[in-house]
This record gives C-alpha cells, structure tokens and sequence, in this order.
C-alpha cells in the first residue's frame, strides 16, 4: 500500500474542492439557462393587470436588460465567473437580497439538520448493525434487517408526508413548518442556534429548536440508518471473523470487551467511507425534506429557486450543498487516519 | 518434570458441516507435564489445531460439539461454563497463533496489546501494566522495547510480531502455553531465535509448552516428546528419540521418509504417503491410515487403540504390525 504523509493527502484533497466546484457550478449555470421559461417572463407578468402581447415583450426586454440577461451566454458566464472569484454570490433576482446573505442564513439552517439527522441514523444504524452482526441467525437479526430494508426503501417525501400526519396533524405533538416558534424571540448572531444558545446565554432556545428539529432529521435519517445498518452488520461479521477477535478471547477478555475495544474500532472503516458517501445522499434528501417541513435550509432556498429560475440562488445553494459535501468527505479522508495507524506514513 | 499438568481423556470435537458433522478431533488421550515441550505432529487437517483450541474452548459455538475431559487445577474444562474458562484463558493457558500479523489487532499498539492480556487478569494500573509489558517484550528479545511497544503490528517485522504474541502467551505466567505454528511464517534464522524464546521460558518458568508444528526439524530442535496426529487421532507417541529414530507407526514413518536427510546423497523425488489425508465427513470404521498404507492388512479393519506395542515404555502407537514387518517398513534414516 502506499502511503503518504496525511498532510500530503490532505492538501491533495482540497485542491480538488476549488476544481469539482467550478465543474459543478458551470453545470449548474448551464442547465439553469437551459430550462424553458426565464426570470424576465415571470417578473414581468404584472401582478393582476391584463397586458398586452406588446406591453408584455417589451416588459420582458426591459427585466432581461435590468438582469443582464440579454447578453449572450459566454458573456453572462465570464462575469459569473469573474463574480464568483471575488466570492460574490450575486443578488437575487426577487427583493435582491444577496444571495451570501440568504446562504448565511440558509446553510447553518441545513447544517443542523443534516448533522443531526446523521447522528441519528448513525446512533440506529450502529447499534441495530452490531446487534443483528452478533445475533446473526437469530429473530433478531431477521428483524433488524427487514426494518433496516423498509426503512431505507421508504423515499423521504412519503416518510416525512407520513411524519407530518402523524405526528403533527394526528397526535399534534411536534410542530410541523418551519425552524423555530414565530413567537420566539430569535437574534441570530450565527444562525446555529445551539451556538447561539451558547454565546447569547439563551438556554430556553434549546428545546423549541429540536422540538422543530426533531421531526424532519428523524425523517431524513431513517433511510440512511437502514442502509447503515446494512454496512455496519456485514462489516462486524467480516471483522468478528478476524484472527485477532480469536486473539482477543484467548485474553480471556468478556464477550463485550471484545466487540467494544477489537470488533467496533476494526469495523469503523468501511463504516465511515460509507457515511461520507452517504453525506451526499442525505443532502439530496434534506431538499425534499426541507421543502416538506418548510425548513427555511438550503434545500427550500435551492427548490424555491428552481420554480422561480432565480438563477443567483440556485448557483449559490448548489455551490454551498457541493462545499458542504466535498469538505465532509475530505473531513472524512482525515478521520480515516486518526482510526487506521496502517494509513499514516509508516 | 514428571507431575501431570493437564490431561486429556477421549476429547472429541465435531464440527456441523452442510453435509453432516466432521469429526476433527476423533477421541484423543494426552498428558502434558509440567515444564515439558510437547510437540503435536501432523498434516493440515490432522486435527492438530482443533485439539489445541478446544483445550480452552476457544472454538466454541453453536456448530461444534465438544466432548470428553481437559483436566486442569481439578476442573473439566470441556463442561465449565463460558465464565469460568475466561479466568483460566489467557491466564493458566495461553495460545500463541500462528500468523502474527492476523493475530494481532491493527489498530492497537504492540505494547497495549500485551498490557492488554495483563489488565484483564491483573488489577493493575495502566502504566504498570505498560511497563511489564516493555518488559517482557525486552524478555523476549525485542531489540529497544520502550519504542517498539509503541509501534503498531504493521510497522514490526515478521520475528517481532512473533515475539510479541509470545510475549503476550507469557504475560501471565501461565502454566500451560499452545504455540500454534509458531514458526511457520519466519525464516531459519528468526525460527531458531524464537524456538530458542520458547525453550528459555519453559527453561525460566516452568511452563509447559504444546507446539503445534508440521515440521519435523522444529520437532528434532526443541520437543521433549511427540505425539502423531492423523484424522483426528494420536497415532503414535513417544520421546522425541523414539519417535524420530524408532518411529512405529507407518504413517510416522511416512513423514521421516518424506524429510531430506541433511547429510547424505539426496534422492531424486522425495518419498512421498500415497493418497491424500482424511478431512471428509466419512470415516472408515478401522484404521484411518488404512486406506493409504503400504503394509495395510485384514486386521486394519478394526481400528487399533493407542497402547505400548513394541517401544519403550512410554512409547504408544495404534497400529497392529507385529514387530518384523515393523523393522521392514522403516525408512533408511531412522533404522538405526
């Protein structure tokens, strides 16, 4: 195997981020400007007056003029790019809020979420994962790994529509929109609001937060703890196979300690390579499932976007959920180092 | 050197195989004594391994059924509980496996994995369980302990990573300790320095060493006694004198002719036992070797027990050859 020195490995990794994020965000710019309709025709439908043909081109012109969208396309690209290099976002193309703006409000917003609902499904996966490994054979196992299979072929719409009645139309236990309370008295200072509970002193933020919180991670977690559960249970069985696990029990080590200190540290790998390709998935999920609980993330700025071809937004929300993804997984390369000495220069 | 540490009486182990239940280890009787080398002789599939992993159970589980008596300090280990045998594991009885770069976790440091084996019989704090650990890692030749303790499994060459388990199977001053293997994987050189480890612990400590060895010049170098396995049974026991140079069983004798002599003219092809091993679910009711020995008669359909034929006192073998056909059939090098 080769090795290399984990800085090395680091630095390599994130001078990719600069090049998937120009790919992606010309992918984006093209296919943005490829969907039929443009922001021209629906800014300037005119609110309720009845238009003419001739008033309504000449509307139109006038907002593409305003937008800059009557330049021709390599011209519009040069000077989102040039934009881009200054880390300006641009402004949207509704109330102009600039888009760095509705990004910092947005993206600590996704991030709760996502995180959260990755220490879920990974507080589920694992634990029904090690289970099922150990009680291989048995009822347990049968079960776990036919939850575990429902569970991540449920898509997130159904699981989180299915989330909203239940739990907020029928038992009205947890509320079902949004982020946090209208009556809540919320400053952010950095739109975490655990942090934020942190620096302004606010410990009575907590609760309301994950009341809201709770419901859309739990949706969003529970098809990737299936698929976790999957890994995690193969991985076990692979490494409960070791010669070292017989090296272990011959210590006269209990049953626990055994899987604690030489099973789980040994099945973490493959584990962890898996989670970060999952990562993605969950932010793909966290589109919808932002947009089903109206969670005022990434995700519902991404699709408000798209249905409105804001173009500056959608640029920026894809961008933002790309940085998100690419340093999770470069965030990953390195814990791989941190768990496999063999990985480190030798 | 003569009091009995752990005896062994009519052990079977059975494996659940998709066809039916291999029988590994097919009723074996054996006494190791206190500060001997007993070496375990045979082919893969001999039952060798299975045997000395069910001593303290550690093949236990749903698809194996194991059978007989393992007497230590008073106890049958076959029937004691799962509880009891993790006190004499790693304790009283330690297991040196083969492969030590399999056998150790990856993950962990050399040093910890031996503190390791101390902390779990040992109400020890945990630098000083470091500290015993450098120093049995120092008893069995490893150059700079301090530092080596340090280094991962990977980073160690082949002869440290054996030393380490062996520094491990001694951490307890166990009574009894089952090298599996030990050498397989070394070079010559490495091989004889860790022969040499096993020889001044038993020398040191008393311990009583089962080597589990398919190789005869292991045998020659450091056994006290032999005993022959094939098909799951002991076909012949004895000194290492009288097995090596008085072999009484054709399959023992099998196994001398099938070594070069070190000195002397080579033979072109080495002498080799027709057929191939029993490792199957069916097993003739007589004599395994039957099958592929060149002095098979009628009478080996009936399966001989391991008793004193024509060795010496202590010299067992579980074959019904009257003695001229014996002194016949043995290979140049041992009829002396």
């Amino acid at each position: 195997m080769r090795r290399s020195r984990p800085a090395v490995l680091v630095a390599r990794r994130l001078l990719a981020v600069p090049v998937v994020l120009l790919a992606l965000s010309t992918a984006v710019f093209l296919a943005m400007r490829l969907l039929p309709g443009s922001p021209a025709t629906a800014l300037s439908a005119g609110g309720g007056q009845t238009l003419t043909a001739a008033e309504l081109s000449a509307n139109q012109a006038r907002v593409s003029q305003a937008l800059g969208l009557d330049q021709p396309i390599l011209t519009q690209y040069l000077r989102f790019l040039g934009d881009l290099v200054r880390l300006d976002l641009g402004s949207s193309f509704y109330g102009s809020n600039s888009v760095l703006g509705l990004l910092a409000g947005a993206l600590p917003a996704t991030i709760e979420l996502t995180l959260l609902a990755m220490a879920i499904a990974v507080l589920l996966g694992v634990v029904s994962g090690v289970v099922a490994a150990l009680r291989k054979g048995t009822w347990i196992d049968a079960s776990a790994r036919t939850v575990a299979t429902v569970s991540f072929s449920l898509p997130w719409f159904a699981l989180g529509v299915l989330g909203v009645v239940v739990f907020g139309v029928w038992l009205r236990w947890l509320p079902v929109i949004g982020r946090l309370p209208n009556a809540l008295d919320y400053h952010p200072t950095t739109n975490f609001v655990l942090l934020d509970a942190i620096l302004q002193d606010r410990p009575e933020l907590v609760l309301p937060w994950l009341r809201y919180l709770i419901l859309p991670a739990t949706t969003l977690a529970l098809s990737m703890a299936g698929f976790i559960t999957r890994i995690v249970r193969a991985s076990v069985l692979e490494v409960l196979g070791d010669d070292f696990v017989r090296t272990a029990r011959m210590k006269g080590l209990a049953e626990g300690a055994v899987v604690r200190r030489h099973v789980l540290r040994n099945s973490w790998l493959p584990i962890v390579t898996v989670l970060g390709l999952q990562f993605g998935s969950l932010l793909g999920g966290s589109v919808i499932t932002e947009t089903v609980f109206s969670y005022p993330g990434v995700g519902s700025l991404l699709v408000k976007g798209v249905l409105q071809r804001d173009y500056p937004v959608v640029q920026g929300a894809a961008l933002a959920i790309a940085l998100l993804f690419t340093l999770v997984n470069v965030a990953v390369d390195l814990f791989y180092l941190v768990l496999d000495p063999r990985l480190r220069k030798g | 050197m003569t009091d009995p540490v752990l005896e062994v009486r009519g052990l079977r182990v059975e494996f659940d195989l998709p066809g039916g239940r291999l029988p590994a280890v097919a009723g074996v009787d054996l006494t190791l004594r206190r500060g001997e080398i007993l070496a375990l002789v045979g082919e893969s599939g001999s039952g060798k391994s299975a045997l000395s992993m069910s001593l303290v159970g550690l093949n236990r589980g749903p698809r194996t059924h194991i059978s007989g008596e393992v007497s230590f300090g008073g106890r049958n280990l076959v029937e004691a509980p799962e509880s009891e045998l993790r006190l004499v594991r790693g304790k009283d009885i330690t297991v040196v496996f083969q492969d030590a770069l399999a056998a150790l976790n990856p993950l962990h440091r050399a040093g910890a994995q031996v503190a390791e084996m101390i902390r779990t019989h040992r109400d020890v704090s945990r630098a000083a369980a470091w500290d015993r650990s450098v120093a049995l890692l120092g008893e069995v030749g490893i150059a700079s302990p301090r530092e080596n303790a340090k280094a991962y499994p990977h980073q160690l060459s082949g002869g440290m990573r054996q030393r380490v388990m062996i520094a491990m199977g001694l951490a307890n001053d166990p009574a009894v300790l089952i090298a599996d293997e030990p050498t397989t994987a070394l070079d010559v050189t490495i091989q004889a320095q860790v022969l040499g480890v096993l020889e001044r612990l038993r020398a040191d400590h008393g311990t009583s060493i089962i080597l589990i060895t398919h190789d005869l010049g292991v045998v020659a170098e450091v056994a006290d006694r032999v005993a022959v396995m094939y098909a799951g049974a002991i076909v012949e026991q004895g000194t290492r004198e009288e097995v090596l140079f008085a072999p009484q069983h054709p399959y023992t004798m099998g196994l001398l002719a099938s070594v070069p002599p070190v000195d002397g003219p080579i033979a072109a092809r080495l002498p080799a036992i027709p057929g191939s091993p029993l490792t199957g679910i069916d097993r003739p009711a007589g004599c395994a070797f039957a099958p592929r020995c060149a002095f098979a008669h009628d009478a080996c359909a009936e399966r001989p027990a391991l008793t004193r034929r024509f060795g010496g006192p202590g010299h067992l073998d579980a074959c019904v050859l009257d003695e001229p056909a014996r002194a016949a059939a043995r290979p140049e090098g041992s009829r002396s």
